[in-house]
């Protein structure tokens, strides 16, 4: 019963790709001078379009170009720092785009303006065809240079749409690019990435009732993780990639369990006559977040796995409905979803503060995934009746991803991929 | 002689520059996308009792996140039963739903707790429980699409078939 299905069709189908808007950015700003590389122009037009549309969502830059500045330096000898100092510019970033048979790389400095000197100097060599891949890693680079935060441009985001069929999609963290994993005319919920992005595990309905897949994404070939009668779902991957934590309604009740993923072997993680969903571990593997209906409400609760027999503890206690909880990448607090006055909203609670911060202002706002660098929450929103995704930096910028056609919902963001 | 005093200057320059403490001089290269598209086979597993279900359907329907029978709900599982047990033949399904508010994985064992307090007072009556399949879709496939209080209090049902 094993049931691994190798496929079928290559994944050019475009299906709605998602339009990014950013609706509010940062009180204070960077202001960045990105002047138009060197090379030839198509390719350039296109490389120096995505880096600067990166850098403005993250909503901490405000981007100078050509027409906005006083000189185009194309070298380091070229550079007059004091017309960008008059224009209060805090970075300068210029570059050259070499193009070697298909495979393109991109040679590009970043200046620090004040202090009159370069900071920078990097080469990101290209695969054949990926322009926008290239510019995504210059984007990071530069982001991470001036925030001194790695940055989430070349990531992936993963979700759910639904158009006549539900399809599990990946994108670029911008929304673009989008490439089909799955296809089914049955609901696709609780996509999830395994650590090292190569795998995604969701819950598919293909066979009439609830059961978790693994995919590999290059390869398309995947399998049914445990075969019961039974629905199982919830995935969650331990950050080591070994096991697999989730829901199995053996007894007829939502009970969490822990997968090892090569053995097989199951170990029952808790036991009670309530609901125990959605569970997801910590940063380190040492502890395992919950939701549970055992005080009467859905709330958050975590079980240590280095004690034996450990207890869930409660963590939340602000509402009457605390769910879907995950924990940030430096273990310094938990983002969830929070019922206030009869709106579900985005929260984040850090561990060393004693109150519940709510982040997104709809009535619907469900399904956080937070970015491998800890800075940006993505989230499902629902605008007139329609599912889309949406952002909220840590630094209080905002964006919307809203889909052209169809409804997007449950984003997953994936690890850095390098 | 000259010259190589030049070179050696220049490389001496070259050292001192990349070891220069703030700048970031670095080389990477992108990762590989290749994805593959999956279509989902549907190869059913459950077993099909529609044709001769029609005595039994029936909708049961519950409060927000609560899994408990109304008074209502009761008198529609008395003629449920009735027609198991003139019918002894026909199995059933119990597809439990959630409304919309609230997550989906919530919404999913909420729908489950449902259709198995639906099972349990159908075993409770007597009939067998190997006649009885038990499942949820959560809020997945809503009976009536809306954000109002009418399209969640459809939604939020046990479907007997």
């Amino acid at each position: 019963m094993n049931r691994v299905i190798f496929l079928l069709i290559f994944s050019n189908i475009l299906i709605s790709e998602l339009i990014l808007e950013v609706t509010q950015g940062t009180d204070d700003p960077y202001r960045v001078a990105l002047v138009t590389f060197n090379g030839d122009a198509k390719t350039v037009n296109e490389i120096n379009s995505v880096i600067r549309n990166n850098l403005i969502r993250s909503g901490e830059f405000n981007i100078f170009e050509d027409d906005d500045l006083l000189s185009l330096p194309k070298n380091e000898n070229e550079i007059i720092y004091n017309d960008f100092k008059i224009l209060n510019i805090d970075y300068l970033v210029f570059g050259e785009v070499f193009i070697d048979g298909n495979s393109n790389s991109v040679e590009y400095k970043v200046f620090d303006i004040k202090r009159g000197t370069q900071v920078r100097n990097s080469t990101v060599f290209g695969i054949p065809n990926r322009n926008r891949q290239l510019a995504h890693y210059v984007a990071d680079g530069i982001y991470e240079e001036i925030t001194g935060i790695k940055g989430i441009s070349a990531t992936k985001i993963l979700y759910v749409t639904e158009k006549d069929n539900f399809n599990l999609v990946i994108s670029d963290a911008d929304g673009k690019n989008e490439q089909l994993l799955l296809t089914s005319s049955e609901p696709i919920i609780s996509p999830t990435w395994s650590p090292d992005s190569k795998k995604v595990a969701y819950v598919s309905f293909e066979t009439g009732m609830a059961k978790v897949y693994i995919q590999d994404i290059a390869s398309g070939e995947r399998e049914i993780v445990i075969e019961n009668s039974k629905q199982i779902s919830s995935p969650a991957w331990s950050p080591d990639g070994k096991f697999l934590s989730l829901t199995m309604y053996q007894d007829g009740n939502a009970e969490i369990y822990i997968l090892n993923l090569k053995n097989k072997n199951l170990t029952r993680l808790t036991n009670h006559y309530s609901i125990d969903t959605e569970s997801v571990w910590s940063p380190r593997g040492t502890k395992i977040m919950f939701t549970s209906g055992r005080s009467g409400s859905p709330q958050l609760y975590e079980i240590n796995l280095r004690k034996f027999n450990s207890k869930p503890k409660r963590i939340t206690f602000d509402g009457n409905y605390n769910a879907k909880g995950s924990y940030l990448p430096n273990n310094e607090g938990i983002v969830f979803v929070h019922r206030s006055k009869d709106q579900f909203q985005i929260a984040l609670k850090y561990f060393n503060e004693n109150f519940v911060r709510t982040l997104t202002n709809s009535m619907m706002d469900e399904s956080p995934s937070i970015s491998p660098n800890g800075n940006v929450i993505v989230y499902a929103v629902k605008i007139n009746g329609t599912g889309m995704l949406a952002g909220v930096t840590l630094s209080g910028a905002k964006f919307i991803l809203p889909a052209s056609e169809g409804a997007v919902r449950e984003p997953s963001w994936s690890s850095f991929l390098r | 002689m000259q010259y190589s005093r030049i070179n050696f200057h220049l490389l001496f320059f070259l050292i001192f520059l990349t070891s220069c403490s703030s700048m970031n001089v670095s080389q990477e290269k992108v990762y590989s996308e290749d994805v593959r598209t999956v279509q989902a086979s549907l190869s059913s597993s459950e077993i099909s009792y529609d044709s001769e279900a029609i005595f039994a359907n029936a909708i049961i329907y519950f409060e927000f996140d609560k899994s408990n029978l109304t008074t209502k709900s009761l008198q529609t599982l008395k003629s449920t039963v009735n027609a198991l047990e003139e019918n002894p033949a026909i199995g059933l399904t119990l597809s439990g739903h959630a409304d919309e508010r609230g997550t989906r994985e919530y919404n999913l064992a909420l729908g489950q707790r449902r259709a198995e307090t639906v099972a349990e007072y159908l075993i409770l009556n007597g009939i067998n429980k190997n006649r009885i399949i038990v499942k949820s879709y959560g809020e997945e496939i809503p009976a009536m699409s809306g954000q109002n209080e009418k399209s969640y209090a459809k939604n939020r049902r046990v479907e007997i078939d």
